[in-house]
């Protein structure tokens, strides 16, 4: 059956990974998003095969998700984001039950049935409120990378408590700590504890049960892990490719398709 | 990836209701020409069109009208204008859309559609009405006559004999209001004889809706019933209305004997509370198409009046029968307790699979509380169930690509749990 692809194209990022028969992970892939849609598929697909060595015709079949999953070109099917992130993490870890994906304009948490399919999910409105929007605003707002703010918060002593969740506001809400001579771990501490805050209100609408996985690019941000497992009283799953969790959940769709397991309710 | 084709079936009834419709904006035209029988403005929340049609008056419903812009896409510039002149953002979408309207053409919302004679608000659960109705009286000066219905709150739901007797002396009020509105003496035989065909009409609408419960359903009860809409508000109590009806259910019980749906096949069975999002309905209706999901019920299409359940409006007693009807027997007068019990009902009777909420930012009456219907429906009852949001006129809050992505993943795990059960059995 050759090899199968995921293609998950975020608002921020556009991942890939490629699965081989086995369902071993044999390449993978991020770019940014950036304003072309399709372009971004086609560049992460092409990034892909090279660090794998393969050709596009060694593709049997290609699975898009994600909110530029129509623009796949060489996508055969789109499957949500949902879905895939909860497909991706039942292959990596069972036992996981409850997962939330922060990803760069949404938030969203799924619970888990035994089987490791979707029981039922929630996700943020048109509202950036708690998601990686938020964080890099603020990231901005201080001039740092946004692989620093999440190290750095974890140095805070005395949190600041953000009046806003508002992705638009929080710049003059950090400005104004700022000027009282809040310190920017602190700050960043309180930017984190405020995403945290809003991203749990929407997770306990799915009910929270262990184990609770964090998946999505803002997985990879350590004060953001700290952050919610300090409201949750709970310790996250985080998968060392947790922000690839929507492609290899789209590829082990493919996978499936190419062995012939159907999912649409015509063929049943 | 699924694609069910809607189907264009086209028949008698589809026919039938152009002409009946056309007939009616007809006279509502003959009517804003000087031409005709004053019109009654009412709300279509448990509306007694009995009564205006007991006087030969003319109904005009303020909300089908707005609903029909928001159809038409007509609707964003009148809301606009009523933005404006002052309302919120927040406020309701129909609501701007008539004010719009009205400042556009000054004397009534359409040059086609005549000013109101008597402003009727016969729902008062929605505080925003009543200051429609109260604008709609600056702008016209017609007379404005507030029934104030209560609203239910016992705990079987059912109203007290005080309430009954409270809302039919506010009719015996109304009666020579509409008198001098029509220049006919009130005529109880008449009123009798409207309610006897409604109650006609009542009792095929009824059969209908639970055409739907069968397998496969004959119409979406949500999509198609919303069409049906209007000629039961309007021509409810009318001979045409009752024989409308009549043919509406031999062709869908013909067509459910047939085995014959809104799609070419039906895949999923859902329940939805919510209203419409007018001016995307198509785009809507394909989302859930796609997969072959068709509604089975819908509260919205028991705004107006729930008779699936039984009841009838009594010719041999008027005033109080439509009192009944106005306190009980239509959703928005109904507590969030019976609304639960109704969808529950749904859900069982109808045979839905799946619960679907469609929140809409206009209206706090059917939207708040949606939260926490979701929790019962899926932590409670363990039905799948999905929660969207959007608006009922207003454009510019239905977000295309995040409500297909929310559609699309309920849709997914429908599946997803039909081969996990699969796989266990």
């Amino acid at each position: 059956m050759g090899y199968v692809a995921g293609v998950d194209v975020g608002s921020t990022q556009t991942k890939a990974v490629i699965l081989d028969e086995k369902r071993h992970v044999v390449a993978r892939a991020v770019v940014d998003t950036g304003s072309n849609v399709a372009r971004a598929a086609d560049r992460v697909i092409e990034a892909a095969l090279a660090q794998g060595s393969l050709s596009p015709s060694q593709l049997s079949y290609v699975v898009g998700t994600g909110y530029g999953r129509f623009r796949v070109g060489v996508g055969q099917e789109q499957i949500t984001e949902i879905s895939c992130h909860a497909k991706g993490i039942a292959h990596v870890n069972p036992a996981v039950r409850t997962v939330i994906d922060i990803g760069g304009q949404d938030a969203k948490a799924i619970r888990l049935g035994e089987d490791g399919a979707v029981a039922d999910f929630v996700m943020n409105d048109k509202c950036a409120a708690g998601t990686g929007r938020f964080l890099a605003n603020a990231a901005e707002v201080l001039q740092l990378g946004l692989d620093e703010i999440g190290p750095r918060s974890l140095n805070a002593a005395r949190p600041v408590r953000l009046s806003t969740v508002c992705t638009v506001f929080v710049e003059s809400d950090i400005l104004s700590h700022l000027a009282r001579g809040r310190t920017v771990e602190n700050i960043l501490a309180g930017v984190h504890r405020a995403v945290a805050t809003r991203v749990v209100a929407l997770a306990r609408r799915v009910g929270i049960e262990p184990i609770v996985a964090l998946t999505g690019g803002v997985a990879r941000n350590i004060g953001m892990v700290e952050a919610l497992e300090a409201q949750l009283n709970v310790r996250l799953f985080v998968a060392s490719d947790a922000h690839f969790m929507g492609a290899l959940g789209a590829a082990l769709f493919a996978w499936e398709r190419a062995q012939g397991r159907a999912f649409a309710v015509k063929d049943q | 990836m699924v694609s069910e084709v809607p189907n264009t079936y086209q028949g008698a009834m589809h026919a039938r209701q152009k002409d009946l419709m056309q007939d009616y904006q007809q006279a509502l035209a003959r009517s804003a020409a000087g031409d005709g029988p004053p019109a009654v403005y009412l709300l279509v929340s448990g509306n007694p069109v009995e009564l205006i049609h007991a006087f030969g008056l003319l109904p005009v419903f303020p909300e089908i009208q707005a609903l029909q812009r928001a159809v038409r896409h007509e609707s964003l510039p009148l809301i606009q204008e009523a933005e404006a002149r002052g309302y919120s953002t927040d406020n309701c979408a129909y609501v701007k859309t008539d004010i719009g309207a009205w400042y556009r053409y000054s004397r009534s919302p359409s040059p086609t559609v005549p000013p109101p004679g008597l402003l009727l608000a016969n729902y008062v659960g929605c505080q925003v009405y009543w200051q429609w109705w109260e604008q709609l009286e600056d702008f016209s000066h017609a007379p404005l006559y507030l029934l104030d219905v209560p609203f239910s709150r016992s705990r079987d739901g059912l109203p007290t004999p005080d309430d009954i007797a409270y809302v039919v002396r506010q009719l015996r009020e109304l009666i020579p209001i509409l008198e001098r509105l029509s220049g006919r003496r009130y005529d109880p035989d008449r009123l009798r004889q409207v309610l006897q065909l409604s109650r006609e009409t009542e009792e095929l609408w009824s059969r209908i809706k639970w055409l739907a419960a069968r397998d496969p359903a004959p119409f979406d009860a949500y999509f198609d019933a919303a069409t049906l809409m209007a000629p039961l508000y309007v021509l409810r109590g009318t001979a045409a209305g009752r024989d409308y009806f009549q043919t509406v259910w031999t062709e869908l019980e013909a067509r459910q004997k047939a085995g014959q749906g809104p799609l070419e096949r039906e895949n999923f069975r859902l329940v939805i509370d919510g209203p419409p999002p007018w001016p995307y309905l198509r785009a809507f209706r394909d989302m859930f198409a796609r997969w072959g999901a068709v509604f089975v019920a819908s509260t919205y299409s028991g705004v107006g009046g729930l008779w699936e359940f039984g009841f009838r409006h009594q010719p041999d007693d008027p005033l109080t029968t439509l009192a009944t009807h106005m306190l009980t027997w239509n959703v928005p007068n109904q507590n969030l307790r019976q609304r639960y019990d109704l969808l529950s009902r749904y859900l069982r009777e109808w045979h839905g699979e799946g619960l679907v909420i469609h929140a809409v930012k206009s209206c706090r009456l059917f939207s708040s509380g949606h939260g926490d219907m979701r929790e019962y429906f899926a932590k409670t009852l363990k039905v799948p169930t999905l929660l969207i949001e959007s608006d009922l006129a207003d454009p510019r809050y239905f977000s295309p690509a995040q409500m297909r992505t929310r559609i699309d993943a309920f849709m997914e795990s429908l599946i997803s749990s039909r081969l996990g059960r699969d796989a266990i059995s």
